[in-house]
């Protein structure tokens, strides 16, 4: 990812020195061209078109907006309500991310989104403990964390 | 009982440095906007103080190896020469020019010297800062 975005700001650099113009509009010009040239030898870079990830980081931003409204509905939901019926919980999540900043992504995610928060992380770095507002079933909230964020931190990191 | 401190130390590395940006950038605004050293040196430190909040005294000293006593003896030192400097030119103490520069990246560029003064407030506000709080936080 980043060795490709470097070669891509050389080549607009070599762009640059080609067409003796030392303009903002013709570095643009000259990544672009990088960016096709890129784009026709991905094959042979041992990671993936640095495009698909930055697209990921896209859907990434997309699905954290969608579940703070959705959470925060089901928040407002539940305060609104005459009788206090909630079941606050902790419980613990086994996490397969590994790099700190993964990690760290994650459990910013998890407590930005209302209703649940991280309050601890294992020694390990294996297991995070999270802190909910109204727990139905352990397994059920575990595999939504999955099945969203989890995935999506995956696909901006997978190589 | 030692947390793990995961989450504080990822975060820490990446908002030192835009911590450490704005107290370039209010340093610099200080001529004609609200800013100059005495906030800049404060915000830095405060990027030291979150570098030693996420770390301990011992793996920040090794990161930054710097003798804060040193540090503000030399800020104190170029306000002095800054100010004394008028002595040479026949005009009153802490008597300020200014003067236009032709600087290759910048352009014209307006260099005064009350910002070389203003360099001595920002050492001096991050050595007694530091220095302070090591004196409190060092058990050593």
């Amino acid at each position: 990812m980043a060795f490709q975005i470097l070669l891509n700001v050389i080549i607009a650099v070599t762009w640059m020195f080609l067409s003796v113009s030392f303009k903002p509009t013709t570095f643009i010009v000259g990544y672009l061209l990088g960016l096709f040239m890129l784009f026709l030898l991905r094959k042979s870079f041992s990671s993936r078109f640095y495009l698909d990830q930055v697209w990921a980081v896209i859907k990434l931003i997309i699905l954290f907006f969608k579940e703070l409204t959705l959470s925060n509905i089901s928040v407002l939901l539940l305060i609104i309500k005459p009788k206090m019926q909630i079941r606050p919980a902790i419980f613990a999540m086994p996490t397969v991310l590994e790099k700190d900043w993964e990690i760290t992504l994650l459990s910013s995610l998890i407590t930005l989104t209302p209703g649940t928060m991280v309050i601890a992380i294992s020694d390990d770095n294996k297991t995070l403990y999270i802190h909910t507002l109204d727990l139905d079933d352990v397994d059920e909230a575990i595999d939504s964390i999955r099945d969203t964020f989890e995935k999506a931190i995956l696909e901006v990191s997978r190589s | 009982m030692k947390t793990n401190d995961l989450i504080i130390q990822t975060t820490t590395k990446l908002v030192f440095f835009i911590i450490f940006l704005f107290s370039i950038h209010i340093f610099f605004a200080g001529h004609y906007t609200p800013g100059g050293g005495f906030v800049g040196g404060l915000l830095m430190s405060s990027a030291i103080v979150l570098l030693l909040l996420a770390f301990d005294l011992k793996t920040v000293k090794e990161m930054l190896p710097v003798n804060y006593t040193v540090v503000t003896a030399i800020g104190l030192l170029i306000s002095i020469a800054t100010a004394a400097g008028s002595i040479f030119f026949n005009v009153p103490f802490f008597t300020h020019v200014y003067d236009y520069f032709n600087i290759p990246l910048l352009g014209k560029t307006s260099i005064h010297t009350a910002m070389f003064f203003d360099t001595g407030v920002y050492l001096v506000v991050v050595g007694v800062t530091m220095t302070i709080i090591q004196m409190i936080g060092g058990d050593e």
